[in-house]
């Protein structure tokens, strides 16, 4: 069985939801026009979301079938979105992460600041700040939640486009050709993609 | 043809509800199910299906609802999961002795206490006596399919019985998955709208559901096991329909998975068939001939076709995602019904139960490799070393 | 007659029927960690705080608590609702982004 690449997606309950289970949806579509075998979805538990709840998304990209396709958690994710940037002080966001992972955070902060909350850098190979709001300030916020969706606001037309051409750039996990062709507003996936800011460690 | 959308199981549920052009809808919320009906309230409100949405006060009241409305003529749709389906309970023999061909998704999940989101099948399972048509979809696709098969095998005029259209919470109802979604003519085609017989019409009055005396009731019994035994051939000849108008030919009641060469067998039903059919693919690169045995309608059960396809194995292992503490042989609802399915048959595999995907715990490809080691030793010493095992929790 | 038990490892019981043994209302719900959902902290001005303790009563989760005879933040299970800054009759309250604060880090490994 293919190495599948885990990739999770952290936000603020309802505010957040919407939008990064965007991110999860619109990177699993890139690689799928691709061609390769993906999965996205949310994770069970987080919902149903309250206001700020940390809520998890998941996607997950192989080169072949993905045969355990029912695992709840993503446990070992190689990328590891934050579209609340304050989840780092929350959550151990790095957990299970094995090693040469990134970490890509919508925040104007710059990446040290980030890394003040993270003791163990190991498992890091980059982080990147990206201000998703200042360069497309829109976030789509659904009531309907994740379970009821049907994505009437269409799919990737807010933050969630440009923290997934943010982390196409960051973790070289989908082209951006394939991420601009499957989200509402491709300009900004190309923004997050261009105006990222990466750190090696 | 078709459009390929991604949809999950629940929204697969609420596109294939919207084309059959369902009537009435009854809807109150618990987890995994609800989904569908928030789906369905929009296509309603945007006036994408005209339906009657009626919000219950809880899921005996939904089903009762249902109950009316389809005695009165109205192709219904319902649903819940795991203990609203146990709160609905009354309702149930009542609408399948009543010929109300109600359709009731169940998105499986675990009974409480306490409270678990995870999929385990006495939800749907503990309902298996009420008379109503049963079965399980294993993907996103399956679940489309059966909503439309359901309802044609459900009002087919033979049969007339009320229909639970299970999956697995989670696994089926909240992952996405392919589905291709036909032409509305295509489904206008496939099935055809609800001839109700006798139904409640104040200008043709009738009584539904009347006090009897016992010397009636033997024979009131008889004719709903005739309808659930019409509901047989009525499935063969929907899913045949189907393959001809859709282009996907199911096997009707069970569906086998490189058995034709296989001494061992696991036997499932619902969603942890996928993991299954990897299992066996790697099972057999390391010399183990296993075949999978998915059973698609627990009701009408198909005890000949099961005696036809499970004698030709030594030993069955019986993947049981459900409970039923103290029923014979220990283990769980699946096995006696197998067991007794082969009671008649001369030639017979050993048979063991395998508790696994209790909670909703995903059964892994390790789990499964564990069983088919016990099935294979099983098979080579002609004995079982006991009749249930509990996966997770043997050495 | 047999034993038809399943033997359950040490390590995998659970209490029975999942019944949680949660500490009296005055206590702390170790299970339930909130205070990684905060992102806006509030910053309590001990100048212009009268000790009138609406802060205390109105705030949902109890995290608001009167330490050294003074009005303090349980910084562990505080939300940020911000339901404090709204009542506080003095306008005492501040609510500021937590990332500006290197303490209060809550770095839950599991969320409950």
């Amino acid at each position: 069985m293919a190495k599948v690449q885990e990739i999770t997606v952290w936000a603020s309950g309802v505010v957040q939801d919407k939008e990064a289970r965007d991110v999860a949806q619109c990177l699993a579509a890139a690689a799928a026009k691709e061609g390769k075998f993906v999965q996205a979805f949310d994770n069970y538990v987080d919902l149903p979301d309250r206001v700020n709840v940390p809520v998890r998304k998941y996607a997950r990209i192989s080169d072949s079938e993905i045969e355990e396709k029912y695992v709840y958690e993503n446990h070992n994710p190689e990328i590891v979105i934050l579209v609340e940037p304050t989840l780092v002080k929350g959550v151990n966001v790095l957990r299970g992460m094995e090693g040469d992972g990134c970490l890509i955070v919508n925040t104007g902060r710059s990446p040290e600041e980030i890394l003040k909350f993270i003791p163990d850098k190991k498992p890091l190979k980059k982080i990147a700040c990206v201000d998703a709001m200042k360069i497309c300030p829109k976030a789509v916020i659904d009531f309907s939640g994740s379970e009821g969706a049907v994505e009437a606001a269409g799919v990737g037309v807010g933050i969630g486009a440009v923290l997934a051409g943010a982390a196409a750039k960051v973790s070289g996990c989908v082209a951006i050709d394939s991420l601009m062709s499957e989200v509402g507003n491709p300009e900004a996936a190309k923004r997050g993609f261009d105006e990222v800011t990466i750190k090696e460690l | 043809m078709g459009t390929k959308k991604f949809l999950t199981g629940l929204g697969a549920t609420a596109t294939a509800v919207k084309m059959a052009d369902v009537d009435v809808i009854t809807s109150f919320p618990i987890r995994p199910y609800t989904g569908v009906m928030m789906i369905l309230s929009q296509m309603v409100a945007n006036g994408e299906l005209d339906a009657e949405f009626i919000h219950a006060d809880g899921e005996h009241a939904q089903l009762s609802i249902c109950h009316g409305a389809s005695a009165a003529g109205a192709r219904t749709f319902t649903g819940s999961s795991g203990v609203g389906v146990t709160y609905a309970f009354e309702t149930y023999s009542p609408i399948s002795g009543g010929r109300c061909p109600v359709q009731m998704l169940i998105a499986d999940r675990t009974l409480d206490p306490p409270g678990d989101f995870g999929s385990e099948h006495t939800d749907a399972l503990g309902c298996r006596d009420q008379g109503w048509i049963m079965g399980w979809a294993e993907t996103p696709q399956e679940v489309f399919d059966n909503t439309l098969i359901y309802y044609r095998v459900g009002e087919d005029p033979r049969v007339r019985l009320p229909q639970f259209n299970c999956h697995d919470g989670y696994f089926v109802s909240h992952i996405p998955g392919e589905v291709e979604i036909p032409d509305q003519s295509q489904v206008d085609e496939f099935l055809p709208p609800y001839r109700p017989v006798d139904p409640l019409d104040p200008q043709k009055p009738v009584g539904h559901g009347p006090q009897i005396f016992p010397d009636q009731g033997p024979a009131l019994e008889a004719m709903r096991h005739n309808a659930m035994m019409a509901a047989m051939p009525a499935i063969e000849e929907a899913i045949d329909d189907f393959g001809r108008i859709f282009g996907r030919k199911y096997a009707p009641f069970v569906e086998e998975f490189m058995t034709d060469d296989a001494e061992l067998a696991f036997f499932i039903n619902g969603a942890h068939a996928h993991t299954a059919r990897y299992a066996i693919k790697h099972l057999r690169e390391r010399g183990i001939k296993v075949g999978l045995v998915k059973i698609r309608f627990i009701r009408p059960w198909p005890t000949d076709l099961l005696q036809e396809s499970l004698s030709r194995f030594k030993a069955v292992g019986v993947v049981e995602t459900n409970s039923s503490f103290g029923i014979a042989r220990g283990g769980g609802i699946l096995a006696p019904e197998v067991c007794g399915s082969l009671y008649d048959v001369p030639q017979r595999p050993l048979i063991a139960s395998f508790m696994g995907g209790l909670g909703g715990e995903p059964i892994t490809l390790k789990e499964f490799d564990f069983i088919a080691g016990k099935l294979k030793k099983i098979a080579e010493s002609g004995k079982i070393e006991k009749p249930v095992y509990w996966l997770g929790f043997e050495e | 007659m047999k034993s038809h038990e399943v033997k359950i490892a040490k390590e995998k019981l659970l209490p029975e029927a999942g019944i949680v043994k949660a500490p009296s209302p005055n206590g702390e719900q170790e299970t339930m960690i909130t205070g990684c959902w905060r992102v806006l902290r509030p910053v309590i001005d001990r100048e212009k705080c009268t000790m009138c303790r609406s802060c205390w009563i109105f705030c949902p989760d109890q995290a608001i608590e009167i330490a050294e005879e003074k009005m303090a933040v349980k910084l562990k299970y505080c939300k940020g609702c911000g339901i404090c800054a709204e009542v506080c009759p003095v306008g005492a309250i501040e609510r500021v982004p937590e990332l500006d604060f290197e303490d209060g880090v809550v770095r839950l490994e599991k969320l409950f």
